[in-house]
């Protein structure tokens, strides 16, 4: 049953990815469609990160370490555009205040 | 925006890597997630190739870990991958001018880490944006395959109050950051961030969907006119 499980969650995620890469592979895309594609990275990357710190019922699972840690990290990705040091801040920071407080 | 790089195979995995070490905590949350569900660990592990999406492998897990049945398990580890359509989407029309085989083998490695690499780096010439895409897209491949491996084993010795898997959260924030090149994309993030919360008890994480969704249209009747 798990392994069924797996290959049918297998292919939803492939169809997933796939579907729109396929049926759109002739369409003309408008203008204005293109621009409001533009806004789906930060968007969904910005629902991700509040989605991780929420339990399932939509309690906040974060306290001020992990709001620190997030602060320095986007912060540090600002500035320096390097996806390690942003890392490397943002968990200091969360584990200092962690220990800290 | 071309950035086209000379060698867009080589720039592909290079910048896949930075993007992997907060992934990796991740692989090792996945492995603790299967050993409570009690599956076996090479059946755990065969979720990597045949699944390739990390939160979507942790939900199915951890529901069938709880005793959902396996309908309600894959619906819901599908709904928390709902995303990839948009990526599907944005994406679609730099899959216009490229081969058949593409298609289907760049669909395979659009995760979320290789969706924001082509968002950040736009190639407009088919053949380097190809390149550059699938290389992203199978280093990402190689080392979470390795590192579920090595997750499965390892990962229950992790001890919880280390929090590696704050890693995540602080990894999306970063991507976000890069992908907020304008000031109106970064008022859309803070938009979205809003929107997630309140909507975060929503079951299955659809949360996301209406977020973005919502944002975007509500971008878009806010843009002013651009030349």
């Amino acid at each position: 049953m798990i392994a069924l499980a797996i290959i049918l969650t297998g292919i939803g995620s492939y169809t997933l990815r796939a579907f729109f890469i396929f049926a759109l592979s002739r369409y003309t895309f408008p203008p204005l469609l293109l621009q409001a594609l533009e806004y789906v990275a930060p968007t969904v990357m910005a629902a991700l990160v509040i989605s991780m710190l929420t339990t399932p019922e939509g309690a906040l699972d974060a306290g001020i370490p992990e709001a620190v840690g997030l602060i320095c990290a986007a912060l540090v990705a600002k500035v320096t555009g390097n996806h390690i040091l942003s890392l490397t801040a943002g968990m200091a920071s969360f584990w200092l205040l962690g220990w800290l407080l | 925006m071309n950035t086209a790089p000379s060698r867009p195979a080589i720039q592909g995995s290079l910048d896949a890597l930075p993007l992997f070490v907060p992934a990796l905590p991740f692989a090792f949350v996945f492995g603790v997630v299967v050993a409570e569900a009690g599956i076996p660990q090479w059946l755990g592990w065969s979720s990597s190739p045949i699944i390739f999406g990390g939160a979507i492998q942790v939900t199915l897990f951890t529901l069938i870990g709880e005793g959902a049945s396996v309908a309600a398990a894959v619906s819901a580890a599908l709904i928390v991958g709902a995303r990839h359509m948009l990526y599907s989407v944005t994406l679609a029309p730099k899959f216009q001018n490229q081969p058949g085989w593409f298609r289907w083998i760049g669909s395979y490695v659009l995760i979320d880490q290789v969706f924001v690499l082509s968002q950040i780096k736009p190639i407009d010439e088919p053949v380097a944006f190809r390149r550059y895409f699938l290389s992203a897209g199978f280093t990402f491949w190689a080392l979470w395959m390795t590192c579920t491996a090595l997750g499965v084993v390892l990962g229950p010795a992790i001890p919880p109050e280390w929090g590696v898997e704050f890693a995540a959260p602080i990894l999306f924030i970063s991507l976000m950051m890069a992908a907020s090149d304008r000031r109106d994309k970064l008022a859309a993030a803070g938009l979205a961030m809003i929107i997630t919360y309140l909507s975060a008890g929503l079951p299955n994480r659809v949360g996301i969907l209406i977020a973005v969704i919502s944002t975007v249209v509500v971008m878009m009747l806010l843009r002013k006119p651009r030349p």
